[in-house]
């Protein structure tokens, strides 16, 4: 794999790094199946590239996208909360939905971002190689997103979506409301879905209605990996696994690819991550069944 | 004081399994009573628990807690006036969450939860100083998951967190239910002792009779979703348990078929 390939990869990890925090925060945090994912962050990438070419402020465009996000958790949310739709089925009718609003709002299927400013246009020409700046610069972003989500997730209001997740019943008993903690937790899980969408299109330069299919997939695969590396044990822990394995899966897939004794070619990608998702699956237990013998 | 005013309470309602679970129960509490609550299994204890906590809400009837009219107000809304402790030691506490982090839950029922951090220095200090007065060595392990403790140290855990924000009633399910004859036993000598330093008015489901007579001042039996009996003061202290089921019969008029009640 050559140099570039892997700092590819790596950037393409830290863009998927969003996504793994927010798979985290609706699966883990509160035990809710969301695939809204897979819509948001098309939308993500489709609200900053029109509001780039219609001459916004790139930070601000970015920071537009998290409330798109946040309201398509939130439409997710509501479905399940207010109309007791099964969580799972509530959000696969909101990712649904989002495939025509993604359409409506680029207009078309996709839309490039050329000769416009992005977040990144004022770091190229510091001396640094463009597919270095890339990567350094989404990690600074995916650490400042890891220490906020870990600093609420440590606090009162934090604990009180944790508490939701992990015993209902006993939340409520304690005076959490925890139809207000899933819409919370469900409008910041999509907001940093869609910022990992915005940052996406900024860093590759287009946005496509169809670059959200298996976003859900991708996230999950970051968690598990995370996990089965780093253990679960303390939230920051946790945290800085999602971001490590999302890094280390767009690794492991661009090594697959670019391996010549596999014979694996670009449109093996979905075979390479199904193998991948189901490693990483398989893993923990295949740990257990080492340790116990 | 509590008050229950002709509750109703009705469950699959204009369903064909439509159930009566309580039928116009008027009940008073004393401020700082302890009243225990007996009956056969579907009599309408838990859900008489449930009314008080807001798990249920009553199609009919009015519940007062203090000054408040609390009839519709939901679980959690409630949650500052009511503590409990559930039957089940996996129910009332975080299983995936540390020691510490469940009382720092218990810390703020019913108060407002910011982004204060949950488990700072002073919290961790106050914390520690009220699990070590259980006495059972869980002050050294304030890290571990609760899901790591045994049944009876996650109720003892569990009455803990009931008092950490103070409450105006304390509802105990059959909460020694799930327990071996020694945590039982533990955990309600535990009980009377919180019960009784803090005053509260507390009210216990237990399917024990001898429990129901040995501690608190009054017992309430409760059969088909109605209050059969009610015994307090010199009467109540002179009671048996057989004394209890010859009531029960001759009250009802009929055999006490609950071999549960009867063994206990």
């Amino acid at each position: 794999m050559s140099q570039i390939a892997l700092w590819g990869a790596v950037e393409l990890g830290l863009v998927y790094a969003f996504v793994a925090l927010g798979v985290y925060l609706a699966f883990r945090v509160l035990d809710f199946p969301d695939l809204t994912v897979d819509g948001t962050f098309p939308l993500g990438a489709a609200v900053t590239a029109v509001l780039i070419m219609a001459g916004i402020n790139p930070w601000f465009a970015a920071a537009v996208s998290m409330v798109a996000g946040a309201l398509a958790g939130l439409v997710t949310a509501t479905l399940n909360v207010r109309f007791k739709i099964l969580n799972l089925l509530a959000s696969i009718l909101t990712m649904i939905a989002l495939f025509s609003v993604n359409l409506r709002v680029m207009g078309r299927p996709n839309v490039a971002l050329l000769s416009v400013d992005t977040m990144l246009t004022p770091f190229y020409g510091n001396g640094l190689r463009d597919f270095m700046v890339r990567p350094l610069f989404l990690l600074v972003l995916a650490i400042v997103a890891l220490l906020i989500v870990w600093r609420y997730l440590e606090s009162d209001a934090g604990l009180a979506m944790r508490a939701t997740g992990a015993n209902p019943r006993m939340a409520r008993a304690q005076g959490i409301n925890t139809d207000r903690q899933i819409y919370l937790g469900i409008a910041l899980s999509n907001a940093l879905v869609a910022l990992g969408g915005a940052l996406f299109a900024q860093t590759n330069g287009f946005a496509d209605v169809t670059s959200g299919v298996g976003t859900i997939v991708v996230g999950l695969a970051a968690v598990i990996i995370g996990e089965t590396l780093f253990g679960t044990r303390r939230i920051l822990i946790a945290l800085i696994g999602c971001v490590v394995g999302s890094i280390l899966y767009r690794i492991a897939i661009q090594l697959a690819l670019s391996s010549d004794v596999l014979g694996l070619q670009a449109s093996d990608l979905n075979l390479v991550t199904a193998v991948l998702v189901t490693f990483a699956l398989v893993l923990p237990r295949l740990k257990r069944g080492v340790l116990s013998s | 004081m509590i008050s229950l005013d002709n509750i109703h309470v009705v469950f699959g309602r204009g369903t064909p399994l439509e159930k009566k679970a309580l039928s116009g129960v008027s009940l008073t509490i004393k401020e700082g009573s302890f009243t225990t609550v007996i009956g056969s299994n579907g009599a309408g204890k838990s859900t008489l628990l449930g009314v008080l906590a807001g798990d249920v809400i009553p199609v009919e009837g009015c519940v007062r807690i203090g000054d408040a009219i609390v009839t519709k107000q939901p679980t959690a809304a409630r949650a500052g006036r009511v503590a409990r402790v559930f039957q089940d030691p996996l129910a009332g506490s975080c299983g995936a969450l540390s020691i510490e982090e469940n009382l720092a839950l218990a810390h703020k029922r019913g108060k407002t939860r910011g982004l204060k951090l949950a488990l700072g220095h002073s919290r961790r200090k106050l914390f520690r100083e009220k699990i070590a007065e259980l006495d059972l060595g869980l002050e050294n392990r304030m890290t571990d998951r609760m899901s790591m403790l045994s049944g009876g140290q996650r109720q003892a855990v569990s009455l803990v967190m009931a008092m950490m924000a103070g409450c105006d009633v304390l509802l105990l399910d059959e909460h020694t239910a799930a327990l071996d004859p020694g945590m039982a036993e533990f955990v309600m000598k535990l009980t009377e002792r919180i019960v009784n330093d803090k005053k509260l008015t507390t009210l216990m489901v237990t399917h024990s009779m001898r429990q129901a007579l040995d501690y608190g001042d009054r017992t309430i039996m409760l059969h088909g979703g109605e209050i059969v009996l009610d015994v307090e003061g010199d009467s109540r202290k002179t009671l048996e348990v057989e004394d209890l089921i010859a009531m029960f019969r001759r009250v009802r008029g009929q055999t006490l078929d609950d071999d549960e009640l009867l063994i206990a």
